[in-house]
Order: structure tokens, then sequence, then C-alpha cells
């Protein structure tokens, strides 16, 4: 975009020398946490990496039952990524194309549970989960993903609005139900909002949904988010010793899977982020 | 009574006048609106509206973890409480300065890596990628990489050793807040492409007239970009007031000996909503801890109020809204 091109020389030499340092910090921190994470355990930190000490992933994914950590992480962000994005769009449609009384309200309402502290509902959900006997199992979190979530609800109402009124009058034309509508010519054509939905309930819960399990699971039934916060990496000889490599590790190891799937999909979440941004 | 008859009476006339064909027709829409939304709706009312409320009701009582069959209604007390506990003011005292030096930071400079990328020049996308990932990186992770930085054996304080200088306990309470704030800047890159939407959305006939008029950088960011964006801003401004007053797991990550989400962090980093979490699971202080986060809830929605009352004083639409 020409929008504020930078004319003179000096300017563009600015313009490289800022987006390039700014890179760097950016990318810093964690290249120090691969660069920690391959570090001889107990040796002191540094710059350039003083081995290639592999074996501290082998320790991360046995000093701790790590596996079972990330079966757990694997239950919960399966049951929240797949389930409220088809959710999501069954009720970001009906927000979209379909009419009744009271539908600006409830959309308003839909809107203003994003301001809600979580932890106000949660608290009293532990108490009536409590009772309930729902504690310590994986019900919540399908409880919780039935009712999709308010933000991809929003993406893909705003998506759905976008598009003619054509689209379905045809197909009801010749008698089709406002399922079939929904699911043989809305979902096909949007692909990218179902990424963009898909990529952002991934991340939210696999790395940022570590409160949750800490309020309503044991801590054998952990996801990695709170495990590898809470459990830590003893020396198994001493106890006091925080073995920060194999710990570095360990995040790695967790961290891996949402670099993927952000370089996979970044196409579609900058693309659907963006769009509903400016619609909205 | 009567009303609700009068209204009756108005919807059957209506309806009287109407085809039945459409009648049913839109009838059948309207349930089927429902049914669509439904899925939503009734997981909003269970496990949104009544726990709010229900939470609301326990937070007027002595609820304690382990007393619900003999639950004593105590009034007002647990709000009195919240304002005369100097532990809980003094948390919210930390969380307003966090606050005021968060919202305004994070939205100058995520503003300015939007401007910078929204420069004519090659490798946009990369230079947008490398800023944007800090954001997806999981808060557990960005914590606790950040921590094992910033210790005293820490690659930070190895450097100024390096460079001939004294090593600085960082987490300390001299410090603490700096990390805490290094930490939430770096993963400012979350807002950036909302930032970027905005600035391409204004017209580039503007920029070209203003330069023809021979206005300077300056003079075009302060009277063309900056006016268009506000709507942006705006919607910035709202979510990052409402995050910063919920700041909770980066100052406990910083915490100097952090090994659980009930770590209490060092007292300058010592935030409102630590104070409500430690209040319900290290205590079981259930009641008090509920009437803490009600009056967040209350404090943010507040907040809202009057951030929405006052845009429309410097909030500037390019579209009048019809009808206002």
């Amino acid at each position: 975009m020409v929008g504020q091109s930078t004319g003179s020389t000096l300017g563009r030499v600015t313009v490289y020398g800022l987006l390039i340092l700014l890179s760097i910090i950016f990318v810093m921190p964690l290249y120090w946490l691969v660069t920690n994470s391959l570090q001889l355990v107990g040796s002191s930190s540094s710059f350039l990496p003083g081995g290639l000490h592999f074996e501290n992933y082998y320790y991360a994914a046995t000093l701790i039952d790590y596996w079972s950590y990330t079966k757990s992480s694997i239950i919960l962000t399966s049951i929240s990524v797949v389930i409220p994005t088809l959710t999501s769009a069954l009720v970001g449609f009906g927000f979209a194309r379909l009419r009744g009384p009271g539908k600006g309200f409830l959309f308003m309402m839909m809107l203003s549970t994003m301001m809600l502290p979580g932890i106000v509902t949660q608290i009293p959900t532990y108490v009536i989960f409590f009772k309930l006997g729902f504690l310590n199992t994986y019900w919540p979190w399908l409880f919780w993903a039935l009712g999709g979530s308010a933000f991809s609800i929003f993406l893909y109402r705003q998506f759905f609005s976008s598009f003619p009124k054509d689209l379905e009058e045809a197909a009801r034309i010749d008698g089709c139900s406002t399922f079939r509508i929904f699911w043989n010519i809305f979902m096909p054509i949007s692909f990218p909002v179902i990424a963009t939905v898909s990529i952002l309930s991934f991340n939210g819960s696999w790395g940022g949904d570590y409160l949750t399990p800490f309020m309503f699971l044991q801590d054998d039934k952990y996801p990695l988010a709170t495990a590898l916060f809470s459990v830590g990496y003893a020396f198994p000889g001493d106890q006091r010793i925080e073995m920060t490599q194999v710990l570095n590790a360990g995040l790695v190891m967790f961290v891996l899977p949402i670099i993927v799937v952000f370089f996979i999909g970044q196409r579609y979440l900058v693309e659907g982020v963006v769009s509903s941004a400016v619609k909205g | 009574m009567s009303q609700a008859k009068s209204t009756g009476a108005i919807i059957t006339e209506q309806t009287a006048r109407m085809r039945p064909a459409s009648k049913r027709r839109s009838i059948k829409a309207a349930l089927e609106f429902y049914l669509f939304i439904s899925p939503w709706f009734i997981v909003f009312v269970l496990l949104g509206l009544i726990p709010l409320f229900y939470g609301l009701y326990l937070s007027f009582t002595n609820y304690a973890g382990f007393n619900m069959d003999r639950l004593k209604f105590v009034g007002f007390d647990n709000y009195i409480k919240v304002f005369t506990d100097n532990d809980a003011m003094y948390s919210l005292g930390r969380t307003m300065l966090i606050t005021c030096i968060n919202v305004p930071a994070s939205m100058a400079i995520g503003l300015l890596l939007a401007i910078l990328l929204n420069q004519n020049v090659r490798n946009i996308g990369l230079y947008r990628t490398l800023f944007f990932i800090p954001s997806i990186i999981p808060i557990v992770a960005v914590g606790t990489m950040w921590r094992s930085l910033f210790t005293k054996e820490g690659v930070i304080n190895q450097y100024l050793v390096q460079a001939g200088l004294e090593p600085v306990d960082w987490l300390g309470y001299d410090y603490a807040m700096l990390p805490l704030f290094i930490m939430l800047m770096w993963g400012v890159g979350g807002g950036i492409l909302i930032y970027l939407a905005g600035l391409k959305a204004v017209s580039k006939e503007l920029y070209e007239a203003a330069a023809i008029d021979g206005a300077t950088t300056a003079q075009r960011f302060s009277r063309i970009t900056l006016p268009l964006i506000t709507p942006v801003l705006f919607f910035q401004f709202i979510m990052n007031i409402i995050g910063s007053l919920q700041i909770f797991v980066q100052p406990v990550l910083l915490a100097a000996n952090s090994n659980s989400l009930l770590s209490t962090p060092i007292r300058p980093n010592y935030v409102y909503s630590v104070h409500a979490f430690q209040q319900i699971f290290a205590f079981n202080r259930f009641g008090y801890g509920l009437a803490l986060l009600w009056v967040l809830f209350l404090m943010i929605l507040l907040f809202t109020i009057v951030i929405f009352t006052t845009s429309k004083l410097w909030v500037f639409y390019e579209v009048e809204q019809e009808g206002k």
C-alpha cells in the first residue's frame, strides 16, 4: 500500500532498520527458549547453545507423566474445537440469515457476554458442578462446547451476512429445508471462516485453557497448559533443584503444535480477523 | 393484565388481516430462528445466567465451601469488607496503576507497529508474521520463559555481567513491574491485525489530496489517519481496559518461586484478581471472593458504559449513522 510511502532514502533505511530490530526483539525470547532447552542440565544459560542436549526432551517427556497430560490436552482441545466450530456456525447462521422476534436483543446479549469476566460465572459453576458430581470429568467442557463461543458466533454471523439473498432463495423455491441450505450451501463456501474459528479455538484451548482445568480437574487429569506450570521438573535426587532446561524442552514441545497450526492456517486467520473487524 | 390483553388484541387483529399462509410462514421462520440459536441460548441460560446470579446470591452469604446446608444470609457484609480490606484496596490500586500504564502503552506500540507494517516495503508478510507470533504463544509458556530470562542467573543478568555491570534482582521488590510490562508489551502484536485493518481502510485519495496541499507527514497523521481510525482505537481501548482490569496470570507466572496458580506475586504485582482468586482457592472464602469478583464485574461494566457514552465526543464515523 502506498498509503504513507516513505520517499527519502533515509526514511526507507529507518523503516527497514525498525522492522528488523523489532523482529529480533519479538523472536529473541523464543530463540532463548529453544537454546536453553538444549543446554546441559544445571549449566547457566548463554546466547549460543553450549551443546545439543536432546536428552532434555527425553527427560521432559519421561520425568513427569507428559503423555498423560498430552492426552488430556488432546481430549479437551478436540471437544473445544470440533463441537463449538459446528454449533457456533449454526447459531451464527441463525443470527445472519433467519428472522424472529427479539433477534437484535439476543444478539446484543450474546456480544455482551464477551465483556463478562469468565471467572464470575466459573466459580458458581464450580459449586453447581460439585453438587452434580461433574468435577474431575470432561463433561463440563462438553456442555460449554455445545453453546459455541461468542466470538466465533460473531465471526460466522459477519461472514454469512455478506452473501446476497439470492443464494438461498432459489434453493427455498426448490423446497430445500433451512438446515439443508445451511449445511449444503453455506458451509461448503465458508472454509476461510471455519478455518479461522478452528485455529482460534485451538489456540484458546490448547494454550489458553489452564485455569478451568485447575479448578475442575484433579492433577492427574490436567492438560499440559496447567500441568507444565504447576507440576514442574525437580531434580530426581533433590526436589529443590528446578531443572529449567528440561522445563524449557517441555515448553517447546507444548508450543510446537500451536506454531504448526498457525503457519498452516495463517492466511485464513489474517483474512478472517481483518474482514470481520472492518465490517464490524 | 389489561396491557397484555390489548397487545393480544392487536396481534389477533394483525394476523386476521394477514393471509394465513404468510402468517404460518413467519411463525415457522421464527421457530426456525429460535431452533438455530437454541444451542447458544440454552447453554447461555444454564451455564451463563444461572451461575451468574447464583454467584450473586452466594456473595450475600457466608458460603465457605463446606457450609452449604447452613448457609447464612449476611446482607452487604462481604461488600463492605471489600472496601475495608486493606489488601483488596491495595491490589485494586495496583490493578488501576497497571491498567493506566498498560492500556496507553500497548495501544501506542500496537499502532506504531501497524503503521510500520503499513509501509510499502518488501516481505511485509514476513514481518507481520514475526510481530504476530508472540501473541499466539500460550501465556503459560510466555510467563515461564520470561521468568527464566529474568531470574538472578538468567540470560539477561549474564549479559549485564559480561558488560561489566552488576546483576539486577529483576523479580524482586524494586524491579518487579518492569518484567511484567516487558512481558505485556512483547505480546502486543495480537492487536496489530485490527489496527492494520483500520489503517488500510483509510482511502489513499485523502493522503494524495493532502500531499498536493503540502501537508507534512505529521499533519497527515494527526489530521487524517488519527481521526479516521478512531473507531478502531475505540474498540481496542475497550478491549484493553477490560483485559487489563482482569489481569491475573502474568503476575502469578512472574512470582519469584512461582510453581502453582496459587503462588502469590511479589507485592508490587499483587493485583485484584489474584486477591480474589486467593480468597476463594487458598482460604475457601467463596462468599467474600464472589463479592470481590462482582465488584470487579460492576467496575468493568461502569468503565464500559462511561467509555461508550463519551465515545460520541471523540469517535469519528465516516458514514453518519442513519436515524440518529
